[in-house]
């Protein structure tokens, strides 16, 4: 493992206060949540962890008395309840973050338990746990809980985008079927196309069919 | 609730259709010789499917062989015979059927359910040894299953649904349960069992409502107690997203799977069968014709 210190850009011999508020700043700089599909994701989400691990290896070294246990566990973010409300919100980015790891390596079960024991239930909260449904195939509650995570945060693309795609898959599917029986459809509806292309183009100047 | 998994017949190349008979012909066949006669009856579409889908990850050669059937003597008629995935699919059609009687016999005490069910134990006594994982497996989770329907309050239909989607699932996956593409096996029939489960419920909605009976989508959605008129016209858009989600997710697992042969058979009933079932279910037109102006009967009179 690299350095830790040099990880996070600080001096050996910080003092614990230091290294946090370097860890936030760093954090911040390289959350993979803010980088959408962007494929700087992985390479984001490669950084974070190692600023994880850098970070839980200086905490437990600088000799604190209390359990900063198991430095390569997600789970053990939990522990570090700092005062300030900021570094709160880091600890549930954190656990967001694994939960995300866990769906993407398949690992569900794990992802579901982290996921059900947290108590603020947020629009990413929502959107994970359509995440994991959507996985167990439970498809009714995976679209509930992904619509509400769209209504809470209206803006976030990523959680729009994957609402969209169900249903862009259903009608995908319906399509194919009615698509086939509706194949053989008269003349006279080929006609009623041909008449709105070409009254179409001449709106806009040009023409399709010059006789008429 | 068995016999919705059909395949789209209008769609069908003449030897699909052949060989998809063959099959059925070939699956009563196996269950006479293994069980015997009574468990004929059980007989359905569902488990049809279920021969094609294992026996296209085989790579062995299909048996076919001309015969007479005693329902149908003016004709002659084309089985598949000999094969090991009609043998299990066989097992599967009797053993389903056989606790899902036992379920009504539990629910509704009606005498012909009890007699029936009585006789099919016997039958089920001759099985093979390597399929008992198989029955114990059915038979409880057609136990939980019952119990959750007694018990309903606070469940969704995913946690409802979950039950008979996972036996199917297992039922689906146990013939290849070593194999690498055992999960996509499992996840196809447990999006079909959910499909199962739920289109059935929806096709017996308005007698369920009617009768009083149980049925899962008004005991989990139909808290106001409206009736069957106005309470399918809300739930249609909802159980129409499940379904089509289901089927969907069917087709999706079934293009990651090795397929040997009926590739065309399985991609018919996946992408085409599954749709006209549920355009059929949800806009109750027995005979609407497929192509314009022409009447066919309905389906299930192959």
């Amino acid at each position: 493992m690299a350095n830790p210190y040099e990880v996070l850009g600080v001096r050996e011999g910080t003092s614990k206060e230091d290294i946090k508020k370097a860890y936030r700043e760093q954090a911040k700089k390289y959350h993979p949540d803010q980088y959408g599909d962007n494929p700087l994701k992985d390479l984001a989400e490669e950084k974070m962890q190692e600023l994880n691990e850098a970070y839980d290896s200086l905490m437990k070294n600088t000799g604190s008395s209390n359990g900063y246990q198991s430095s390569n566990s997600y789970n053990s973010s939990n522990n570090y309840n700092s005062s300030s409300t900021s570094y709160d919100d880091y600890t549930n980015r954190d656990i967001y973050q694994s939960i995300r790891m866990d769906l993407n390596s398949g690992n569900i079960s794990s992802a579901e338990k982290k996921l059900g024991s947290m108590s603020t239930k947020t629009a990413e909260w929502n959107y994970l746990m359509g995440m994991v449904h959507l996985k167990k195939s439970w498809h009714d509650s995976a679209y509930n809980f992904i619509s509400k995570a769209c209504s809470l945060e209206p803006n976030n693309i990523e959680y729009r985008q994957s609402f969209n795609a169900l249903n862009t898959q259903n009608s995908n599917y319906r399509g194919n079927y009615y698509g086939r029986r509706n194949k053989d459809s008269d003349m006279g509806n080929m006609c009623i196309n041909l008449w709105c292309a070409d009254s179409l183009c001449e709106c806009l100047g040009g023409d399709l069919i010059s006789c008429c | 609730m068995f016999g919705y998994v059909t395949p789209c017949k209008m769609e069908m190349k003449i030897k699909d259709y052949e060989k998809f008979k063959a099959y059925y012909c070939g699956l009563c066949n196996s269950i006479k010789h293994n069980y015997g006669n009574l468990p004929r009856l059980t007989l359905n579409f569902d488990m049809t499917f279920l021969a094609i889908l294992i026996d296209s990850l085989g790579d062995n050669k299909s048996n076919f062989t001309e015969f007479t059937c005693a329902i149908h003597p003016l004709k002659k008629r084309v089985m598949i015979n000999n094969n090991k995935a009609l043998d299990y699919a066989a097992f599967s059609n009797t053993t389903l059927a056989y606790y899902k009687l036992m379920d009504d016999v539990q629910d509704n005490k009606t005498m012909k359910s009890k007699v029936f069910s009585l006789f099919l134990r016997n039958y089920l006594s001759k099985n093979k040894v390597e399929y008992n994982d198989v029955m114990k497996y059915t038979k409880e989770k057609l136990l939980l299953l019952n119990t959750l329907e007694t018990n309903h309050e606070n469940l969704t239909i995913d946690e409802l649904s979950h039950v008979f989607a996972d036996l199917t699932g297992f039922i689906v996956s146990f013939y290849y349960k070593d194999e690498i593409f055992k999960e996509d096996l499992y996840w196809l029939g447990y999006n079909l069992g959910k499909w199962i489960y739920i289109i059935d419920a929806y096709d017996d909605l308005e007698k369920d409502i009617e009768n009083n009976s149980f049925n899962a989508i008004n005991a989990l959605f139909n808290s106001d107690k409206l009736d069957y008129k106005s309470f399918s016209k809300c739930i249609k858009p909802r159980i129409d997203y499940i379904l089509t989600t289901c089927a969907q997710q069917c087709l999706k697992n079934l293009n990651s799977l090795p397929l040997i042969k009926n590739e065309d058979i399985l991609y018919n009933i996946l992408e085409l069968g599954l749709m006209e079932k549920m355009d059929k279910v949800f806009n109750r037109k027995s005979d609407i014709d497929y192509l314009k102006g022409v009447e066919y009967k309905d389906g299930k009179s192959l």
